[in-house]
């Protein structure tokens, strides 16, 4: 109720908001921070009950370990022990060099500056590195701020949000993607590709991100009427978009230095993926045959379709990013849903939410009308329950 | 449309050019790292040439010869440090082969002349279209034999492994099973993931062990 008396609809609290963000840049910094920072609390209070409903035992310390699974073992015990010799102390194949380093370095050195517990120290992290996305995020969701508001609910209430405030790369992934396609938009080519560097060494696809840089400063290229024949040589005459396209990859050959000196196989990181027992195929034959694997029993459909279901998602996402002439994002989206394809649907739904500019796109979509904001809304936060209930209780599509 | 940055300062430039050159003589030498790697003959077998699917492991092999030990979910201690390579489990009633070939390792005394006789207990797993699984067996790289196992129906497999193999081995009997039918239980599985056998339980003796 306002100071009248008079009943505030949501309508109207959203108008001031908007109204506020549209003042002077402090008051609108102040209110862009507090959005998520909002909903940073709200996906802790809906994950907490979650798991006090789920399981018996909820005393603060169990919560932050007791989202803790699947992936999330390994990276607790990497980020605590670092990488695996060989042999393997503990006798399996499957050596933890197939997970990539940056974020779980990024944690070790705050439990090691903090003193916090590992799980605590990433949750917080993450918490933290989910609230910077959306905010940097924001001209990425054309300062709409019904696409705003969803995105942050859904990095830090939504369903997914396991993904984005426990300890999985996905949230660092995305802030930095999204790091690099900001800086792209404003041509700040140097920035890019620092921060592509970085992505480079958070998840293994993250190298691709070069190739949006590539064609970023193509599309720019051709803008001011240069041919294919004059490229390269307006690049040469660019350092600062050549220091981009080399310092990109540096990420993943820092890593592969490191696998090379630590075990003398720089493709650790790949020759690993053999262990997890994953054969490579054509990724057109295992997307149909998930999608064609019908459920016996029941009316609701499989895990392996439910993957099928996501990528299908992602990539009308990237069909709507070209539509709107964000070729360098499509690209890179594609390349990241294209290439675990190739061994299958193992954690589809985990790479396609965390992929920045699919999530970004997927709410600018939500938000073009007041009723599907409202709906995609309330979808998202009620989804923030019962995906953390899905999440503790083992549905694997999650995984 | 954001406009294009002015191009840097001179400089500006020469740092810029210098960074480029030092990043790609590093990625260049990391390429050289990629194409020469420095690992064991068992990790590039496994890993890199892909020629077998059991990754050795530097087990113990502790064992006193003659005892029978369980691979069902009752063993699991006493059979751990026999697990060389190409096991999984145990799953409750026994340990699956994974993959195309499993070895065992039973320490014996260096004083051990042989013969000594080898008894495997196991099953093939039962998949429709796969009504039996073939098994060649070595001990110390000297074949002893082929077994062949019905899907579902347990088989004891007695041996003898000669003395040469014995000598071969300076203090353990390495038993390698090679699995040539072993079945690919979804397309998305690698040869890695294949089944073939459950393994119940293994011995080695001076006797067979059996009346």
């Amino acid at each position: 109720m306002d100071k009248l008396g008079n009943i505030v609809s949501p309508g109207t609290i959203l108008a001031v908001i908007t109204e506020q963000t549209q003042r002077r840049a402090p008051t609108r910094d102040a209110v862009l921070l507090l959005i998520p920072a909002a909903f940073a609390v709200v996906g802790l209070l809906v994950r907490y009950l979650a798991y006090a409903n789920t399981v018996g035992d909820v005393t603060v310390a169990h919560f932050v370990d007791g989202l803790c699974r699947w992936d999330c073992g390994w990276y607790v015990r990497l980020s605590e022990e670092g990488y695996d010799p060989f042999p393997v102390p503990s006798m399996i194949n499957a050596g933890n060099w197939a997970f990539f380093p940056l974020y779980p370095m990024l944690i070790g050195a705050l439990r090691a500056v903090t003193g916090l517990p590992t799980m605590l120290a990433a949750t917080t992290a993450s918490i933290v590195l989910s609230i910077a996305a959306t905010r940097i995020a924001w001209p990425l969701l054309g300062k709409d701020l019904r696409a705003y508001i969803l995105f942050s609910a859904f990095l830090l209430a939504g369903p997914f949000a396991i993904y984005f405030t426990t300890f999985y790369t996905e949230v660092l992934f995305l802030t930095l993607t999204i790091c690099v396609f900001t800086a792209l938009q404003r041509r700040a080519y140097l920035a890019a590709g620092i921060f592509a560097a970085l992505v480079s060494g958070t998840r293994i696809v993250g190298v691709f991100i070069v190739l949006a840089i590539v064609l970023q400063a193509w599309l720019d290229h051709r803008q001011r009427g240069g041919t294919l024949a004059g490229f390269v040589p307006s690049i040469l005459k660019r350092p600062d978009i050549l220091v981009a396209i080399f310092v990109a990859p540096l990420g993943l050959f820092a890593y592969m230095a490191y696998l090379h000196w630590h075990i003398g196989d720089a493709l650790a990181f790949s020759h690993v993926q053999r262990a997890w027992g994953r054969a490579t195929g054509n990724p057109l034959v295992y997307l149909w045959n998930a999608l064609t694997n019908f459920p016996r029993d029941s009316w609701w459909p499989t895990v392996s379709q439910q993957l099928g279901a996501a990528w299908l998602v992602g990539m009308a996402m990237t069909i709507v990013m070209a539509a709107r002439r964000q070729f360098p994002a499509a690209l890179f989206c594609i390349i990241c849903l294209t290439l675990p394809l190739c061994a299958g649907l193992a954690s589809m739904l985990r790479f396609t939410v965390g992929l920045g500019p699919i999530t970004v796109t997927a709410m600018t979509l939500l938000s073009r009308s007041s009723a599907l904001f409202y709906v995609g809304l309330g979808i998202v936060l009620i989804g923030g329950y019962f995906g953390t209930v899905g999440w503790l209780t083992g549905v694997l599509t999650l995984v | 449309m954001s406009e294009l940055a002015p191009a840097p300062s001179r400089p500006t430039s020469f740092i810029a050019y210098g960074v480029v050159a030092l990043a790609i003589a590093f990625e260049l030498t990391v390429v050289w790292f990629m194409l020469h790697p420095q690992v064991p003959p068992d990790y590039r077998a496994y890993y890199i040439d892909r020629t077998t699917t059991c990754l050795n492991q530097p087990v113990s092999g502790d064992y006193e010869l003659g005892t029978t030990v369980s691979f069902r979910s009752d063993g699991v201690e006493s059979a751990m440090p026999l697990r060389v390579c190409g096991w999984e489990g145990p799953a409750g009633d026994g340990t699956h082969a994974v993959g195309t070939s499993s070895r065992l390792r039973f320490a014996v005394p260096t004083t051990e002349a042989g013969p000594l006789y080898l008894s495997l207990e196991l099953v093939a797993v039962s998949r429709e279209g796969h009504p039996s699984q073939r098994m060649l067996i070595e001990a110390n790289g000297i074949e002893l034999g082929t077994a062949t196992a019905l899907a579902g129906v347990p088989l004891e497999v007695d041996l003898e492994i000669p003395a040469e193999a014995i000598a071969a081995g300076a203090g353990a009997v390495d038993v390698t099973l090679h699995f040539p039918d072993a079945i690919s239980m979804s397309p998305s599985d690698s040869d890695t993931r294949r089944r073939s056998i459950k393994l119940l339980s293994a011995r080695l003796g001076a006797t067979t062990g059996r009346p």
